[in-house]
């Protein structure tokens, strides 16, 4: 209990820190963010352009595509602005610069993440929150579902940037193909989940698990199911169990770069 | 004229040194590309409808990759323009023998032509297999090849004059991003014009987005002779405009560049 206490603690410093160093360059900050919020914008304002010809499609409209959005976004968003570094740890693994991380009475992993914060993340967490309560105006326990599930999307984006973001231990350079995986997840997330079936269903169930960030969350919204916010939570759990597994294992064949490095 | 020639060439080339990391984007079109398919499908399998604003399902995903490709090809004009305000490397832009706007097109045209035809290609093979050949006419290839050249130079003059905007602005990435938005939807990159509600047509087909995009891929897949006299000329008037545009802020921006000697 101590150990989690602290950990908390030190997870609460760095956001601290992480959001003051934001603040430092505030003009950048907050243009980041503001472009983030228009491009996600963008893409609501295209879907109900879509709704407006086609009001359903298999059984979804345009609420629940907002929702989608809603909630891909305020995870992503979520995930990043805490643990910034999940999407540059290939970088960081193939440069050799986990020396310095590999140095502290912590942790590895999750010292690293919560060690830099991403400005453009902030506005995609608050563009989920205000389109969902603007477009969709949930009653009290939607939002707090909604809130739940956020957090659930956040873990499941974590363990997915972690898995994929520790090929690098393995391949070398794989900051394209880390990239590359994870916007066809981010992508495959944002659009109405029955219109994939077939083989490609399974393969949003399992190795690009999208299906966890679209069609379970979304289902148990629309309808409060509690067993689908619980499935929603087993399947991101899972997905950052495999991400933990795989930086692990990766670690093993981690070879110092030597590289002289000070972090302020 | 020969010297920029050569600039697009040279761009060509030197791109063509990293081709698998420019080829490594195309992952991302094949992805984009299934999911359109998947969801236009359903679109027409629900509406039990053939065509739906004019396109069948198969003109609708040569469509789309036809307006994928053009988007996905476009370099970092406005922020390569941003840095050399920024760095005061145009400075030493301003000492070569030619010009720097001229300059400027030439070497992102050489590689934009690289990129739009390897994600063509891509986007093509994907489209085959999915839904076959499209019925093609050489009238329809010659109006396409006619105005894509047409769009790429009008998206640069646009491109071109956002990056002179460092000259004002703090950070130009804000205004890049909604340019490049408003270019995604109103140019019809999702949905051709047709789907739009009836209001919006009108506008949306004489505002330079729709001539960069929605304009060249319809052509592509209809062969329409009137659509093409239309979007060519709204994209000839429309780059003289943005030519002369660019003329005066240049000029004004040049007035700011203070350069010493070292």
């Amino acid at each position: 209990m101590n150990g989690l206490t602290s950990y908390l603690k030190l997870a609460a410093a760095y956001i601290k820190i992480n959001f003051k160093s934001l603040l430092a360059y505030r003009g950048a900050f907050i243009s980041q963010m503001v472009a983030m919020f228009i491009n996600d914008f963008v893409w609501i304002a295209f879907w109900c352009l879509f709704f407006t010809r086609f009001p359903v499609v298999k059984g979804w409209g345009v609420n629940d595509v907002i929702t989608l959005w809603a909630i891909a976004a305020s995870g992503f968003g979520l995930a990043h602005m805490f643990m910034g570094n999940a999407l540059t740890l290939p970088g960081i693994i193939m440069r050799g610069e986990l020396d310095s991380w590999l140095l502290y009475p912590r942790a590895v992993l999750p010292h690293l993440l919560l060690g830099r914060s991403s400005a453009s993340s902030w506005g995609d967490a608050l563009f989920g929150i205000v389109v969902y309560v603007i477009f969709v105006k949930p009653d009290l326990p939607h939002l707090l579902l909604f809130l739940a599930l956020i957090c659930s999307v956040a873990v499941l984006f974590v363990g997915f940037s972690v898995f994929t973001g520790s090929l690098a231990f393995f391949m070398g350079s794989a900051d394209s193909v880390s990239v590359q995986l994870r916007i066809a997840m981010i992508t495959f997330s944002t659009y109405p989940s029955p219109i994939f079936q077939g083989f490609v269903k399974i393969l949003l169930f399992t190795l690009l698990p999208a299906m966890f960030v679209s069609h379970l969350p979304v289902s148990a919204l629309r309808n409060m199911s509690m067993l689908d916010a619980f499935y929603s939570f087993a399947g991101a759990f899972c997905v950052l169990f495999a991400g933990i597994l795989m930086f692990y294992l990766g670690l093993r064949r981690y070879e110092s770069g030597n590289l002289m490095e000070m972090r302020g | 004229m020969g010297k920029y020639f050569y600039i697009a060439l040279t761009s060509i080339r030197s791109r063509l040194a990293y081709l698998a990391e420019v080829g490594s984007k195309t992952i991302f079109l094949f992805v984009v590309l299934y999911i359109f398919l998947c969801l236009w499908k359903v679109t027409y399998a629900e509406t039990n409808q053939t065509s739906l604003g004019g396109l069948t399902l198969k003109q609708m995903l040569w469509y789309l990759v036809v307006t994928e490709s053009i988007i996905m090809s476009l370099p970092t004009i406005a922020t390569l323009v941003d840095q050399d305000v920024r760095t005061g490397a145009l400075a030493m832009q301003l000492v070569r023998p030619m010009s720097y706007p001229l300059n400027m097109l030439a070497q992102t045209s050489g590689e934009r032509v690289l990129s739009f035809a390897l994600n063509f290609f891509v986007g093509s093979i994907i489209a085959l297999i999915f839904v076959g050949p499209l019925d093609l006419t050489w009238s329809a290839v010659a109006m396409f090849l006619m105005l894509l050249p047409l769009s790429f130079a009008l998206d640069f003059t646009i491109y071109f004059l956002i990056g002179l905007a460092a000259f004002w602005l703090e950070d130009t990435t804000g205004l890049t991003l909604i340019y490049s938005r408003m270019t995604m939807i109103l140019g019809g990159m999702l949905i051709p014009l047709e789907l739009f509600p009836e209001g919006w047509q009108q506008l949306l087909r004489v505002l330079p987005f729709s001539a960069i995009v929605y304009g060249p891929a319809r052509a592509f897949v209809t062969g329409d002779w009137h659509l093409f006299l239309s979007v060519f000329l709204q994209q000839v008037v429309a780059i003289i405009v943005f030519t002369i545009t660019i003329r005066i802020v240049y000029n004004l921006a040049l007035r700011r560049v203070f350069s010493h000697g070292g």
